[in-house]
Formats: C-alpha cells, structure tokens, sequence
C-alpha cells in the first residue's frame, strides 16, 4: 500500500467518525445519570423509564406505527402494481408516465409538505391522522415505484413466459411466479416506505392538527431553539435504532454483489 | 400452445383495461395529493383562492411581486450561498472517501463500509440534527453560522457519498492500468482518467445535495436559532406562524421553479438521475 493510500484510509475513517459521532453522543448521554451535557457520571436508565411512564409518548408511539404501517401497506400495493405495469407493458406515454411516477422523489419534500396544506385547507379536510397518513402516502408510493421497478427490471422475464405457456393464467403468474421473484425488491421497498413514514417530520408537522402528535413531533417541540436533555436523548435513541436496523436489514438484502 | 390461445386473446382484447387497472390506483392517487396540490398553490399564488379559500376569478402578480422584495431576494441569495457551501463542503469530504470505498478498500470489508454510509443516511434529518445539537452545546458553539454549516454538512453528506461511490465503482479498472502501463502518473491518471468518468457521480451528488439544501428548514432554525433565514425557513414562517399563504403559495412556486431548471439542465447536460 502506497502512502497516498493510507492516508485516504486515514481519511476516509475520519469521516465514518465524523458521521457516526453525534449518534454516540446522544446513546451515550442517554444513559447518563446526571442532567449535565458533556460529564458522564454514571450508568443509569433513568431516563428510559421517564419515557415509559410518559402516556403522551406512548400516544405519539401508537400514532407513529399506526400511520407508518398504514402508509406502507397502501404505497407498497399501489407501487409495486404499478412497477409491474410500467416493466411488463407497453403503451403510449411510457416515459411521461414514468416521469409523474418519479416526481414525488425529486421535489424538495418541504415544497410538497405546503402544497398539501394548502390543499387541505381548500378542499376542507380536518387536519390530523387522516390528512398526515394520505400525505406520507402519497411520498411513499414514488419509493416503492423505483425500488420495485428496479428489482423487476433485473429478473429473467422467460420465467414468466414459461409458466404462461404451462397453462398457467396472468393472475396465477402475477402470484405464484412475479411475486415470490420481486421479493426481495418488494421488502425492501417496504422497509424505505415505513421508515420515511415513521421517522418523518417536515410532511406530518405541516398536516397535522391539533391533537395528532407522532414521536418525531415532539422531539421537534421539545428540541427547537436549542433545549437538550436526556429524555429527548433517549427518546432519539429508540427512534434512531428502529431506523438503523431496518436501514441494516434492507443493506443486507439488497448488496450481494 | 393451442391452449393458451384464448387467454392472451382475452388479454389483448382488454389490453387497455388491463393497464388502467394496474397503473391506475397509483396515478389517480398521485393526481389527487400529489399533483392537485400544487395546482392549488399556484391558484393561491395568482390570488385565485382568497380568504377562507373562496375562488376570486381574479388573477394578480401582486404575491410574485412581493416575493420579490429585496428582504425576500437576500434570503433567496443566503439560501444559494449555504446551499453552495454545503454542496462544496460534503464534495471534498465524500471524494476522497468514496474513490477509497470503490479502489482501494479490502474487499471483505467493503460492504460492511457501504453499510456504514447507508445505516446514519436512513436516519432523518431532525434526529440527526438533534443529535449534533449535543455536540455543538457541549463545544458552545450553537447558534452560529458555522453550526449551521456543520449540520447541513453532516446531513447531507451520505447524499454525496453514495453516488460519487456508485459512479466510480462501475469505473472500468482496466482504463487506469492501461494509463499507468503508458507511463502517466497517479495524480495524471486521475485528473484525466477517473475524475472525469465520476462526473455523472459528482452531478448526481450535486443535485441531491444543492436542491434540497436550498430549501432546508430543520438545520437553520434547530443550530442556527433565528440567526440564518433560509428559504425554508421564511417559508415555513409564512404558512405556520403568519398565515400568509398567497405569499409563501408564491415562493414556494418560485423555489420549485429552481429546482425544475437546476434539472433540466442537470438531464440536458448529464442524462439520467441516479438515485
């Protein structure tokens, strides 16, 4: 190894620390005993047990999961339908089609979060778990889109072709061979779409109203304007690790080669 | 082949059908609170909706004009600036690594290291945000222009990492042997072989980074207190805290035309976005 090597190895471990740091930090600090940022005085689950005994997270846990499941079961059937349309048919305006079914991904999600407001307010919805679920649809379902079109993209198509041939019809192809064949594309998709939901905040404080609060909601209110502490810590701490397993379950499924 | 005969007629014969109710569910989902939406913010932006969200049938400039104030172009201009910054900042700390990550690194370590970047990049932006909050709290350094550089840095810079390493992985290593074995030296060789075959990589990342940076609004308003307005963030002030929603309906259509011409021309010059 040369020198000029090393010292990108160097480098490049820097920025893994870099990026990695401030998640310590606050796992760390989640655990300390005392209030006080930046000492650590002691091993202590005070502040977990702080977090259990608070029925307002609890609530805002309920309503994360509800409208982050919610959101997954609908986008991952109508993105992988219409995956499977856009790979297995032809027609007119494909590339236009393709266009609109990708928008949602390019669209800086703060733009997108007003405009739906504002919808919602034209339209007369009642702000809360309705509009907040309808909206992280919405997102979702352009995610989906591309990580199944991807997966579907990559499969040896005769398969299908074969089992149409043996008698089999389209439905008993779409089930028994597309399906099993695109699942790995399908659970990934679905992990992306449930965390993007659960953790997400820009779209659900724009869309919410009052009383429909999600976890990411309160660390927002807790935190804004500079307030740190050790409930919050700990709180980002389990949100946090849902995130990062799902997103190591999904790197396992998805890089083989 | 006689039997399958009558399916794929019945098929073709409602080929039309077919698709509409395959493709349909998704597409009139996205119409109704995807693409609707925004044609009301341009209602709202041209004064069309008024109060209580009552059609005018009138058309005014009035709100563009406004957002055209020279308060609201220093803050579109700050917005430009940071964005820059970051784009710039994330640029040199991901080149180096990722061209490590496809090249040099071992290779039973290398997807454990792709991992690495993928694991923080599904965290959100408010976590991380927050959990950088206690590093700069403890350094003192909250509620200056250099945290909110620091923040915006950290995270987008997985945005950057992961097409710059996509782009110079497909690299074929051979070119760079054969410009080694012709007798040009490392530092020649990469300015004239792998950096320009990873610039799909470095627009890609550039567009990833940039346009949404224009518009951040969790990173100045949690490190940076009122100190940095952004786009985002008078944005933001407009719809939440002042309800003025024909003005901030106005930026918001002036924001997404940003990002529409940055990806044009980023299409026209470079093809097709990798995400």
């Amino acid at each position: 190894m040369s020198l000029v090597d090393k010292l990108m190895g160097i480098y490049s471990a820097l920025v893994y620390i870099f990026l990695y740091l401030p998640i310590v930090v606050v796992i760390i600090f989640s655990f300390n005993e005392s209030r006080t940022l930046g000492k650590f005085t002691g091993f202590s689950l005070e502040w977990y047990q702080v977090l259990i005994k608070d029925k307002d997270i609890w609530i805002a846990f309920y309503n994360s999961l509800n409208i982050a499941i919610l959101t997954t079961l609908v986008s991952l059937t109508l993105g992988t339908l219409a995956a499977y349309g856009m790979i297995r048919f032809d027609m007119g305006g494909k590339g236009a089609i393709d266009s609109l079914l990708y928008i949602p991904i390019i669209i800086p999600e703060i733009a997108e979060a007003l405009s739906l407001l504002l919808f919602y307010k034209f339209a007369g919805y009642r702000l809360g778990w309705l509009t907040v679920l309808l909206g992280h649809i919405a997102f979702d379902i352009s995610f989906v889109y591309v990580v199944v079109r991807a997966r579907l993209a990559g499969f040896d198509r005769s398969l299908e072709e074969a089992s149409l041939t043996l008698g089999a019809n389209e439905v008993q192809t779409f089930l028994k061979v597309t399906l099993p064949l695109s699942m790995p594309g399908i659970v990934a998709a679905a992990l992306i779409a449930f965390t993007l939901s659960f953790d997400d905040f820009i779209k659900t404080i724009f869309t919410t109203g009052p009383g429909f609060q999600t976890l990411p909601l309160i660390i927002w209110s807790q935190s804004a304007r500079g307030g740190v502490g050790p409930e919050i810590n700990a709180l980002t701490t389990v949100i946090m690790a849902i995130s990062m397993a799902l997103a190591y379950i999904y790197s396992k499924l998805t890089i083989r080669s | 082949m006689g039997m399958a005969e009558p399916l794929i007629d019945f098929i073709r014969e409602h080929r039309s059908l077919t698709i509409l109710l395959i493709l349909g569910p998704a597409l009139i989902y996205l119409a109704i609170y995807f693409f609707a939406p925004f044609l009301i913010t341009i209602l709202y932006s041209i004064g069309f909706i008024g109060r209580r969200g009552v059609i005018t049938w009138k058309v005014t400039i009035e709100f563009y004009r406004q957002a055209f104030r020279g308060v609201y172009l220093k803050v579109f201009y700050n917005s430009i600036v940071l964005a820059a910054i970051t784009t710039l900042g994330t640029l040199v700390m991901s080149y180096p690594l990722a061209y490590y990550l496809a090249l040099k690194a071992p290779k039973k370590w290398k997807n454990t290291l792709v991992i690495g970047i993928i694991v923080p990049y599904w965290v959100s932006f408010l976590l991380r945000t927050y959990a950088l909050m206690n590093i700069l709290t403890m350094l003192g350094q909250m509620f200056t222009y250099e945290a909110v550089v620091i923040g915006m840095v950290y995270d987008y810079l997985p945005f950057m990492i992961l097409p710059l390493y996509a782009s110079l992985e497909k690299l074929d290593k051979s070119l760079l042997e054969a410009s080694y074995t012709l007798g040009a030296s490392p530092l020649k060789t990469f300015l004239k072989v792998t950096l320009p075959l990873s610039k799909p990589g470095i627009a890609s990342g550039t567009i990833l980074v940039f346009v949404p940076a224009i518009g951040e609004f969790v990173v100045p308003v949690m490190l940076g207190g009122a100190s940095v307005p952004t786009i985002g963030v008078i944005t933001w002030n407009l719809f939440l805290k002042f309800h003025n929603w024909w003005r901030g309906a106005a930026l918001s259509i002036l924001y997404i035309a940003v990002v529409l011409a940055a990806l044009i021309i980023y299409v026209k010059k470079v093809g097709e976005l990798e995400i």
